[in-house]
């Protein structure tokens, strides 16, 4: 892949945001840090749903199911056998993937409207299920608490959920800067006629759902174990669906920055209302937000700026 | 055990077909899935409860009451948000999704988060051969089937009736007709409210009120809709009752605990074997 001026130019900016996140440990308190490490792993979820139902257009309605996946199979691991971490995460990874496959069979057949209803089908057995299925394995409605953490401390997990995120950030980036990207963002546009090209799209749906199942269960792996705990409520729970559905689309679908920015505004702005408004009237708040922004700009946040910066560079001209 | 399958499964069939006919005529006619449906039902138990519970009006005024709640709801979801982006179906679904977490979020800064207890429609057990079945969901079931058979005559036999299944079946052709489709969609979009806040009191009834209670109603519209196919009314009927006794068998003859996955299971099943329902496209 030859590199051109675009492209470096915006390596740049990603190198800036990450020397700048490095360095704000020096600056904020461990209150802010904590704040941060949710919106990292929110970033991480909203980027894989937008990988998968941005980029290729299947809306998908149960990325909690994914990211439970990977949550519970390296809970489960580590917690009732014994299993340790650097064995259990990539376990979990690779059982998400697994899912991940079981959610591509109906993209087969069925798209639109009808794969989304699916998908909330897949997350609601699940909830289901790890209710009453083994609740010795998975706790049942109460869930395994008292997970191994990875590291300690306010600033380390910091560091280690920011650069997860960064990597992960800057991999989907370059990814979608291929012919590959290229392609799977032409499925949404029009199926028919990237099969009409010769390409498989079978196989491009399959790398897509792929590579958004990884990242959701690297995500969740290292959710549970930061969080320390796990439970059926709360994780396939139509509120969470809500939350990375949100920050997805407030930030700008169908970018990489977008639903990375969306996460930190929504986590930032959910905990400053916290003193204010304690209880639901934060959702209320931020869904009529969300709604207002997704009715008048469906493109997100990023475009408001990106159009502000191509005025700049007008006016300045 | 087979007579006590056969009530009950009759009955829970009878509230599933309730619930799920305002989705079915929003989709049959504006071919988009609203995703804030569960709302009006949860929006006519809220209202219900507070007239009849918390201010005391009769039961009569309660019910009139929750179903001009969801009447209105219903207008303003098409009217503010609908219409906007009616050409674009996954906006539609998104968007109502949005609203619905919304509308949650408004019932418990109204009504707080415990769940609340509601008196029955009307009070009394029947027993027969040793099963019993409670007066208020055997009344669900009666109105349910007026309901239905209600909207069967309306659409066959009134001129309303007839425009609002022309535009189900051939937009443009209506319009060739003289038929102003957003008139008709507005009328859908009311009637679903209605139809949603009546289901409303009866579910809540029947379960609890709470915040939540929007989800599975709304899981039970969908897989109607999957399983009948667009927009038939008796389709939708039918598939109301193979959902009903699919989940009756399932919890009498397995497990309780495994209620919703068998649902669940039928939608994925019929989307993977049958993407088009049972009965695939028919009128209303």
């Amino acid at each position: 892949m030859s590199i051109d001026r675009e492209t470096k130019r915006y390596l740049v900016w990603w190198l800036a945001f990450g020397v700048l996140m490095c360095l704000l440990p020096l600056g904020v308190g461990p209150g802010t840090l904590r704040i941060l490490i949710f919106a990292h792993f929110l970033a991480m979820f909203a980027m894989s749903w937008d990988f998968l139902s941005g980029r290729t257009g299947y809306i998908s309605f149960g990325h909690p199911f994914l990211i439970g996946i990977g949550g519970y199979t390296t809970a489960i691991l580590s917690f009732r056998f014994g299993v340790p971490l650097y064995f259990s995460i990539p376990a979990a990874v690779v059982a998400t993937m697994v899912g991940g496959t079981l959610f591509f069979l109906p993209a087969l057949r069925i798209r639109g409207t009808y794969f989304a209803l699916v998908t909330l089908a897949f997350m609601e057995i699940l909830y289901q299920l790890t209710k009453v299925v083994a609740p010795k394995v998975t706790g049942g409605t109460r869930g395994i608490s008292g997970l191994e953490s990875i590291v300690t401390g306010a600033v380390n997990n910091y560091y280690l959920s920011f650069g997860i995120m960064f990597a992960i950030g800057v991999v989907l980036w370059l990814l979608i800067r291929t012919r590959l990207g290229v392609a799977l963002s032409a499925i949404r546009m029009n199926e028919e006629a990237v099969r009409s090209t010769g390409h498989s799209t079978t196989k491009l749906k399959l790398f897509a759902f792929m590579v958004s199942a990884a990242v959701s269960g690297v995500g969740g792996a290292f959710y549970v174990h930061y969080i320390g705990s796990i439970a059926p409520r709360g994780m396939f729970e139509i509120n969470f669906l809500f939350t990375i559905l949100v920050a997805a689309l407030l930030g700008g679908a169908e970018t990489i920055i977008g639903p990375i920015m969306g996460a930190y505004f929504l986590t930032v702005l959910l905990e400053y209302l916290r003193p204010v408004m304690p209880g639901m009237e934060r959702y209320l708040l931020y869904g009529g937000i969300a709604l207002v922004l997704y009715v008048v700009r469906p493109a997100g946040i990023y475009s408001l700026i990106a159009d502000a910066g191509r005025k700049m560079q007008e006016w300045r001209r | 055990m087979a007579l006590q399958i056969l009530i009950q499964g009759f009955v829970l069939s009878g509230l599933y077909a309730l619930i799920a006919v305002g989705f079915t005529m929003i989709f049959s006619v504006g071919r988009v899935l609203n995703l804030a449906y569960g709302v009006y039902i949860m929006l006519g138990g809220y209202i219900y409860y507070a007239a009849l519970q918390e201010a005391g009006l009769p039961v009569f005024a309660s019910f009139i009451l929750a179903i001009l709640a969801g009447v209105t709801f219903g207008l303003l979801t098409y009217l503010l948000l609908v219409r906007r982006l009616e050409d674009n179906p996954i906006a539609v679904e998104i968007s109502t999704l949005i609203l619905a977490v919304v509308m949650q979020a408004l019932i418990v800064v109204i009504f707080g988060a415990a769940p609340k207890t509601m008196w029955p429609v009307i009070r009394g057990v029947l027993r027969f051969e040793g099963i019993s079945v409670t007066m208020n969901i055997l009344l669900a079931t009666g109105v349910s089937w007026i309901v239905l058979g209600g909207l069967t005559a309306f659409v066959r036999y009134t001129h309303l009736g007839r425009a609002i299944r022309a535009v189900s079946m051939d937009r443009k052709g209506a319009v060739i007709s003289g038929i102003e489709p957003s008139f008709i969609s507005m009328v859908t979009w009311a009637m679903s409210g209605a139809f949603g806040a009546i289901a409303g009191v009866f579910f809540a009834t029947f379960t609890q009120l709470d915040s939540h209670m929007w989800v599975f109603p709304l899981i039970i519209s969908v897989a109607v809709v999957i399983v009948g196919g667009i927009g038939s009314i008796v389709g939708s009927l039918i598939a109301a009752h193979i959902i009903g006794f699919v989940e009756t068998i399932t919890t009498t003859l397995i497990a309780a605990e495994l209620r919703g996955v068998s649902t669940m299971l039928l939608i994925i099943l019929v989307l993977l074997v049958r993407p088009k329902g049972l009965f695939g496209r028919a009128e209303l």
